[in-house]
């Protein structure tokens, strides 16, 4: 059996500047410490993550955290095997961040240095909670991502659906400020959607009647917008009973379009028999009840094991990439000093694009 | 033998990476790389090659210095993160130089200093004796306050020299963690589609 290991990850590709120890082997790794310092405070006037107000907040917390999370695990560096960071794909300027202050860790001490990949953090998080084995399947549904992930070996993604426009998380956060709730979106849209009437407006499940896992949710928001047009009509204002079914029919939309697209993306994944099947979530949007119920149920009429990370560690932070680092420490690929941050970095490069192309390349 | 403080400089804020190593008094090693990008993946590597072409690795360190700009926002925290991630691996202090204090570095106060800015403007600061003005953006033309004279030019080899005298003279009293010098506020703007009234 591989020799324990101790990892110092970092994250700070998108609005959470994240440190972390995680300790163990590949399969079988324990959390000791994971911080995360979020920035919401800092966006919430701009209605959606500001990428040069993220960027200046991670460059003078970083490494605040990272003494933070070394000082709750119990260790100083000198207890540490190598340091992970999030290389990519995110928002460049805090990306950057990480990994410099990443390298000056790893040069100071002469430890390791680990680029990770941000999606392999999330899609190798059931390894790090569970200990599942290869392979599994991965519904990563974020702000910033959504895609089904076959996950075939700590270095083997194979995407077989995705959004081809928007993310989900982006749509809760856009249908939030249309409705005058606060970011992010997520957990207020749930809220009133509870006490709404999911039926009431007729809004669209767009690409439902396709073939395949590919996904949409543009549409959804612009016909949030417009139903809410409609109903604010004369008065100009929008009730709270108008409100709350806005929200219900727009959760219902996204649950059933996440639900029957996972029901082919999971038919696929069975036909290659996998000997404990089972489907993980990761990203924020995961947390949503409603959508976690609808996937609880399709995975229990097919027998398959419904895998949910608990929420700390389903929404960005650093001891998925701390676990990832493990992974690839484990399997021998170590960064040099000259490792580069990439703001477009597809976890799966063998299928074709489907979102982004040209100079800066393929987003996914 | 007394142990002189050996102190490694490093600059990002315009288009290069620039480095120099100053030994007690003596500034032992200088180099200035000219590029527009790729200073995340150059600057590193570089450091550790003018650290070892002087015999020096990092744990000879005593003291780092940062320049923090003003300049390219992606280049000033570059180097700022770098440099705190050093500190933090080396249990060092890292001292953060702007570039106006790098520009009027051994002249007499009170002194103008002046960096180019994108789009035809520059920012500048007057330092005085005591205390220094707040720096500001305007436009490149325009002059220092009367009576103040122009710190003159300088070359990013002079300045990053500069940066480690300064760093140099800090040691011994409380040294903050480096950050960047922004001086322009970051570009963001509220939602254009004002939220609707709520009503019950």
């Amino acid at each position: 059996m591989d020799r324990q290991r101790i990892i110092l990850g970092i994250e700070s590709s998108c609005d959470d500047t994240a440190a972390a120890v995680v300790r163990g082997v590949p399969g079988a790794a324990e959390v000791l410490s994971s911080v995360v310092y979020g920035q919401a405070d800092l966006h919430a006037a701009f209605g959606g993550v500001v990428p040069e107000i993220a960027a200046r907040a991670h460059a003078e917390k970083l490494d605040h955290a990272v003494e933070q999370a070394l000082g709750e695990a119990g260790l100083d560096l000198s207890g540490i095997d190598a340091i992970a960071v999030t290389a990519g794909p995110g928002l460049i300027g805090g990306v950057l961040s990480g990994v410099m202050c990443a390298k000056g860790l790893a040069a100071a001490r002469g430890l390791p240095l680990i680029g990770v990949n941000h999606l392999a953090g999330h899609a190798l998080t059931p390894r790090l909670t569970d200990g599942v084995a290869f392979p599994y399947l991965m519904l990563l549904v974020s702000g910033g991502h959504c895609q089904f992930l076959l996950v075939e070996a700590a270095d083997r993604f194979q995407r077989i659906g995705g959004t081809i426009d928007d993310a989900p998380g982006e749509a809760f956060d856009k249908v939030a400020r249309l409705l005058a709730l606060p970011q992010p979106g997520g957990p207020h849209v749930e809220r009133e959607a509870r006490s709404g009437d999911p039926a009431r407006f007729r809004l669209p499940r767009p690409l439902l009647d396709r073939p395949g896992c590919d996904m949409s949710f543009s549409g959804l928001k612009t016909a949030i917008l417009r139903a809410r047009d409609e109903a604010m009509a004369g008065s100009g204002t929008l009730s709270t009973t108008d409100r709350a079914d806005l929200c219900a029919g727009f959760q219902a939309a996204v649950t059933d379009v996440l639900t029957e697209k996972s029901r082919r993306a999971l038919e696929h994944y069975l036909t290659l028999g996998p000997p404990t099947p089972t489907l993980a979530v990761a990203g924020g949007v995961a947390a949503n009840a409603a959508i976690r119920a609808g996937l609880q149920r399709l995975c229990a009429g097919l027998g398959v094991t419904f895998l949910a990370p608990p929420l700390d560690l389903c929404t960005d932070n650093a001891a998925m990439v701390a676990y990832a680092g493990l992974e690839r420490l484990a399997a021998g690929a170590v960064d040099d000093l000259s490792l580069g941050a990439r703001p477009r970095w597809p976890l799966d490069e063998r299928s074709p694009a489907m979102l982004g192309s040209g100079k800066r390349g393929a987003k996914a | 033998m007394g142990r002189l403080n050996t102190v490694l400089a490093f600059d990002t804020s315009g288009p290069h990476c620039a480095a120099a190593i100053l030994v007690g008094d003596d500034l032992v090693a200088c180099r200035v790389d000219p590029m527009t990008k790729g200073q995340a993946e150059h600057l590193m590597p570089m450091l550790q090659g003018l650290l070892a072409a002087q015999g020096l690795g990092w744990s000879d360190l005593t003291a780092l210095a940062v320049g923090t700009g003003p300049g390219n926002f992606t280049g000033i925290r570059i180097a700022v993160s770098a440099a705190r991630g050093l500190a933090l691996g080396l249990s060092i202090p890292a001292v953060g130089v702007s570039g106006f204090e790098a520009l009027a570095h051994g002249l007499p106060r009170p002194v103008a200093a002046r960096i180019a800015a994108p789009r035809g403007q520059a920012y500048m600061q007057v330092l005085r004796a005591a205390v220094d003005d707040a720096p500001s953006l305007t436009e490149a033309s325009i002059a220092p306050p009367a009576g103040i004279p122009l710190a003159p030019e300088a070359s990013p080899q002079t300045l990053v020299g500069n940066i480690a005298r300064i760093g140099l003279s800090r040691l011994g009293g409380p040294v903050p963690r480096p950050a960047p010098l922004y001086v322009r506020g970051a570009d963001a703007a509220p939602p254009r589609d004002p939220a609707p009234v709520i009503v019950p």
